[in-house]
């Protein structure tokens, strides 16, 4: 493989990363607050639609990024409508929501599957772009690219140094201190799984805005399972989330280039990569102790008090 | 007296005649279509559909379809059900429902069934296909002449015999106006999704590819040429608008002649079962309007050969066809027959990539 | 001031939880109607048009019949898994392993008489979805390895190995190239029943539903798996380690799902294709939670769920509603009542302050 090739894989696979990036950064803060939403893929889908259409029917994509997150966060409020006003059980409300934003996604969209609309392009950071290799790797990408990494950087600072967002970590580790230290736990909760469900959206909305700029039904492909996949991985940290969805990017975009180079394994296998990739990582952190670092109320409904 | 009666039935008789077969072609017909996938997904059903809409214009006809039928007991339910209904012509676009039509066909011998790409027939049931390739080589030719680094990238979507002869065709037709042209393939196994298509695509740019083709529907792969600065040619819609310095062309798929062609036939009383494989010549494949940037010579080679095909003068798999290990597999002289083609499970010479 | 207070009822609503059932489903039913609305089709008469096409008529009756057991196997299975709270997202790869390893069976002896084929054909794909499953079993187990995400990767990377097959050793030569194997021989293909268009697969379904059913209210072992569930340190009293339950459900919710797999390529098909796969396994889950886990109720909600599936066909066919429809149905139904259990645990009470 080329030098240049190499810096083509690494660039791309920034770009195939973001949209896995965005959502696993909406799930960390989400299964921070203790709230496990299994419904990333039906509300990525959901806001990549939204995205669209705005998009289209405006002409200013960011008018479009911005919708995709609002029905992000519309469509996480049901899980948290299910979960925290009605008790549901956690795992099943998300599984429903994928199913139900996923259907409703193209039930709506199938009308512009052949339209284009206004979206990101790469730009070059100036100066930071002539960096030897990182340069190019980094920072010749579109507006949506450079969010993500403030984004990441910005929710790692809040996570650590905020009251707010400690506040967050302490209701999902040990929710009745919290409520006893006269934390609103109900309140936490409502923001992790709406931050988390407009950030699952504008993940959506790189698809269709920024990586093509065309919506067709199916676009996420099964991106979502993956964010919530990595946000174990990541051991619910921000900057290892980055790492994870890079990390499955690249192996997205290698296994294509191998095919290109000519190679002779079947592509079905190539196709496994990622997703064995995926279980490896579990595996390893998990057997590194890491696994027991998920927030300890995770997915445990906290009853109305009487 | 006898000869009056005589006279009287038999001027009554050729008097009614007009009027039955009058009535016979105003008599409503119901025509049903199955699809493997939604219509807004890949531009297989897509195209299928627009033939459908065709029919609508037709007096008398009314049309219904299903989409994303599964292969197998689905497909069978869905038959069933339209035939029960009373649907007198009913169109499956997807090889894989071949049996199951074929079951469905024994029990109800009055209605047509018409089954697309698939080999097994019955009184009431024939098969049809089209001839993609032909399009397909031209565009290649379109490929092969504006290419810079003799590099052709090609999206394919699943290794299934039709996107085998497209790719085929291309690099045939790309190898006969420029014999150093390599064809490089990578397979997305998918049908719809732009985000992995458009990242193949970039995968074929990356290795020096500067005219990206595709199997499959979405615009991803034109997208990502047009980024390049490249070349690409599209599939069965106009995909100019996602890439207007990119678009050269692309093969087509009109499916409202043969369509229509059916109906007629049917309501005629001529229909018969047969295994249809139209192509150029019926205009059941084309190739959409040229890109700007294509400069004339090469659009009057095109057209000429095109015209050469339509009119049986030339074929695309004529010899000698060699495979990717130098075995000859059409010989020099002869032309590849019907069989050979729907059953070809090689790549040409020129054709960088695996079959699976 | 009136005052909205929440009370944990005492026991649960028994029969009232009927009751909030049908609610639940008739809510959805109106949203679903609304959204038809949205897209210019009648609301009332659609609804009504996908009920009746779905169930009333001989035909519908059999089709609901013919798609409900590969549902009702993966559900099944799903539920055994989901009664120890190990949360099995794995029954659609285990459904395709399982179909796989029915098929080595019918595709390496297919000259072997049909009482020999098929009880191997059945140990095939036992084993084979059994050991795709036992896989994060295992990991979970041994590494605390969370089973969602495993078992969900496994259903990528299970399908991509049945494509991996059909496309390549297994493709039948004769078959124009496009990804099927072989047909099955005679004797490696489960008849069926009479005249009808049903399996033998119907039989096995009602004999492992009577089966489950005794399994969990009578013997010690089922009654442990509820209990060990609901409470993971009750789990200590069980006679089996935890561990060792982990595993067992795992196994038997593969198992089940692997004979769904064989049922769909013998009976269904005759043999092995991509398109087997129709997404059994994610019903299923959403038929194993609406039914509570109990393996009576999951033969209700499976022919109903797979009578929503054949009610859209007609509704596809006769108003030209797009397929995407049914999830949303099916998503609205799950949610309404996953919300709906609420008032069956709860009860509210308006109290009036002075």
């Amino acid at each position: 493989m080329t030098w240049d090739l190499m810096v083509a894989l690494l660039a791309a696979t920034i770009q195939t990363g973001t949209p896995i990036l965005y959502a696993t950064l909406g799930e960390i803060i989400t299964e921070r607050s203790g709230i496990l939403n299994l419904g990333v893929e039906g509300i990525m889908i959901v806001g990549a639609l939204a995205a669209f259409l705005v998009s289209w029917w405006t002409g200013s994509a960011l008018a479009g990024f911005l919708a995709g997150g609002l029905c992000g966060a519309l469509l996480a409020a049901v899980h948290g409508l299910v979960c925290l006003v009605f008790q549901g059980n956690q795992v099943v409300s998300g599984l429903a929501l994928t199913i139900l934003g996923t259907g409703l996604a193209n039930y709506l969209g199938t009308p512009f599957v052949s339209k284009a609309a206004a979206g990101f392009d790469a730009w070059s950071v100036p100066l930071l772009a002539q960096i030897p290799l990182v340069g190019s790797v980094l920072f010749h990408h579109d507006s949506l690219v450079y969010f993500s990494y403030l984004l990441t950087a910005v929710l790692w600072l809040c996570l650590r140094y905020t009251r707010w967002g400690l506040g967050l970590c302490a209701v999902g580790e040990h929710p009745e201190a919290a409520l006893a230290a006269g934390l609103r736990i109900y309140g936490y909760r409502w923001a992790g799984i709406l931050v988390g469900g407009c950030l699952a959206g504008w993940g959506g909305a790189y698809l269709s805005l920024a990586y093509t700029h065309s919506w067709t039904n199916g676009l996420t492909a099964g991106r979502g399972w993956i964010a919530v996949a990595l946000v174990i991985f990541a051991f619910w940290q921000p900057w290892r989330a980055l790492l994870g969805a890079y990390l499955f990017g690249g192996v997205m975009a290698f296994q294509f280039r191998l095919q290109a180079m000519g190679t002779h394994i079947p592509s079905s296998l190539l196709l496994m990569l990622p997703y064995l990739l995926t279980i490896a990582v579990l595996v390893f952190s998990s057997w590194k102790g890491r696994g027991d670092e998920a927030p300890s109320a995770l997915g445990i409904n906290i009853e109305p008090a009487d | 007296m006898g000869k009056r009666i005589l006279i009287g039935v038999t001027l009554v008789l050729f008097g009614f005649l007009p009027v039955l077969q009058a009535t016979a072609a105003e008599k409503p017909i119901k025509v049903g279509f199955v699809y493997v996938s939604p219509i807004g997904d890949a531009g297989w059903s897509y195209a299928h559909n627009q033939g459908r809409l065709a029919l609508d214009g037709m007096p008398g006809v009314t049309t219904a379809f299903v989409e994303a039928v599964s292969e197998g007991p689905d497909s069978e339910r869905v038959m069933l059900n339209m035939a029960r209904k009373g649907y007198d012509i009913i169109f499956a676009t997807s090889f894989g429902y071949m049996d199951s039509m074929l079951k469905v066909a024994k029990q109800f011998p009055k209605t047509v069934f018409m089954h697309c790409s698939g080999f097994k027939q019955a009184p009431n049931m024939g098969n049809y296909f089209g001839r993609m390739y032909q399009a397909r080589y031209l565009s290649g030719m379109v490929a092969g002449a504006m290419t810079k680094s003799n590099t052709l990238g090609y999206v394919a979507a699943f290794p299934i015999p039709e996107v085998i002869r497209g790719i085929n065709a291309f690099a045939l037709g790309a190898q006969s106006v420029n014999p150093k042209a390599e064809v490089r393939v990578v397979w997305t196994k998918t049908w719809y999704d732009p985000a992995t298509e458009k990242e193949a695509a970039k995968s074929l740019l990356d290795v020096g590819a500067d005219v990206i083709a595709q199997h499959q529907d979405s615009p991803g792969p034109q997208e990502a040429a047009q980024e390049k600065g490249v070349y690409s040619v599209g599939y069965n819609s106009d995909m100019s608008a996602f890439a207007p310095k990119a678009h050269l062309t692309a093969p087509v798929w009109n499916w409202a002649p043969f369509y229509k062609e059916t109906v007629a036939a049917v309501r005629k009383g001529t229909w018969q079962s047969a295994s249809t494989w139209y192509g150029m010549k019926e205009g059941i494949v084309d190739l959409a309007p040229f890109g700007e940037m294509v400069p004339k010579a090469i659009r009057d080679s095109v057209m000429a050969k095109k015209r050469a095909i339509v009119g049986g003068k030339e074929k695309v798999f004529s010899g000698p066809v060699k495979d990717q290990s130098g075995t000859v597999r059409v010989a020099a002289g002869k032309a590849a027959t019907d069989q050979e083609l729907l059953n070809m499970k090689y790549f040409v010479q020129g054709v960088v990539g695996t079959l699976e | 001031m009136v005052r909205l207070s929440i009370h944990k009822r005492q026991a649960p609503l028994g029969w009232g939880a009927c009751f909030v059932f049908l609610g639940a489903v008739a809510v959805s039913l109106v949203l679903s109607g609304i959204l038809l609305r949205i897209q210019g089709k009648p609301a009332v008469a659609g609804i009504w048009l996908l009920i009746r096409s779905a169930y009333f008529s001989v035909y519908a009756v059999e089709d609901c019949l013919i798609k409900a057991v590969p549902i009702f196997l993966c559900s099944l299975g799903v539920a055994f898994a989901f009664r120890l709270q190990v949360w099995n997202i794995g029954a659609e790869g285990q459904y395709a392993l399982g179909a796989v390893g029915a098929s080595w069976a019918a595709l390496t002896f297919p000259d072997l008489p049909g009482y020999i084929l098929l009880p191997l054909m059945l140990l095939s794909a036992s084993v084979a979805g059994g050991l795709w499953s036992f896989i994060p079993a295992f990991l979970r187990n041994k590494l605390r390895a969370n089973e969602i995400i495993i078992t969900l990767m496994l259903n990528y990377i299970g399908i991509f190995f049945l494509e991996y097959l059909v496309y390549g050793p297994w493709k039948d030569p004769t078959s124009f190239g496009f990804p099927m194997t072989k047909n099955f021989s005679a004797p490696a293909v489960v008849g069926t029943i009479g005249q009808t268009r049903l399996s033998w697969g119907l039989v096995v379904c009602i004999l492992a539903g009577i089966a489950s059913w005794i399994f969990f209210r009578f013997t010690r072992l089922g009654f442990e798996l509820k209990a060990s569930g609901d409470n993971p340190r009750a789990a200590q009293y069980a006679r089996l380690p935890y561990t060792r339950l982990v595993a067992i459900v795992m196994v038997l919710s593969g198992m089940l799902a692997g004979w769904a797999g064989l049922l769909e390529a013998s009976a269904n098909l005759n043999r092995l294709q991509p398109s087997i796969m129709a997404g059994y396994g994610y019903t299923a889950i959403v038929v194993a939670w609406l039914a509570s886990l109990n393996p009576l109720l999951i033969g209700l909600a499976s022919f109903l769920l797979a009578g929503l599936r054949v009610g859209l066909e007609i509704l596809q066919l006769d108003l030209q509603v797009p397929a995407a429809f049914g999830s949303i149905l099916e998503g609205l139904i799950l949610l309404t009542v996953l919300a709906g259990g609420f008032f069956t645990r709860y009860r509210l009470e308006l109290r009036r302050r002075p």
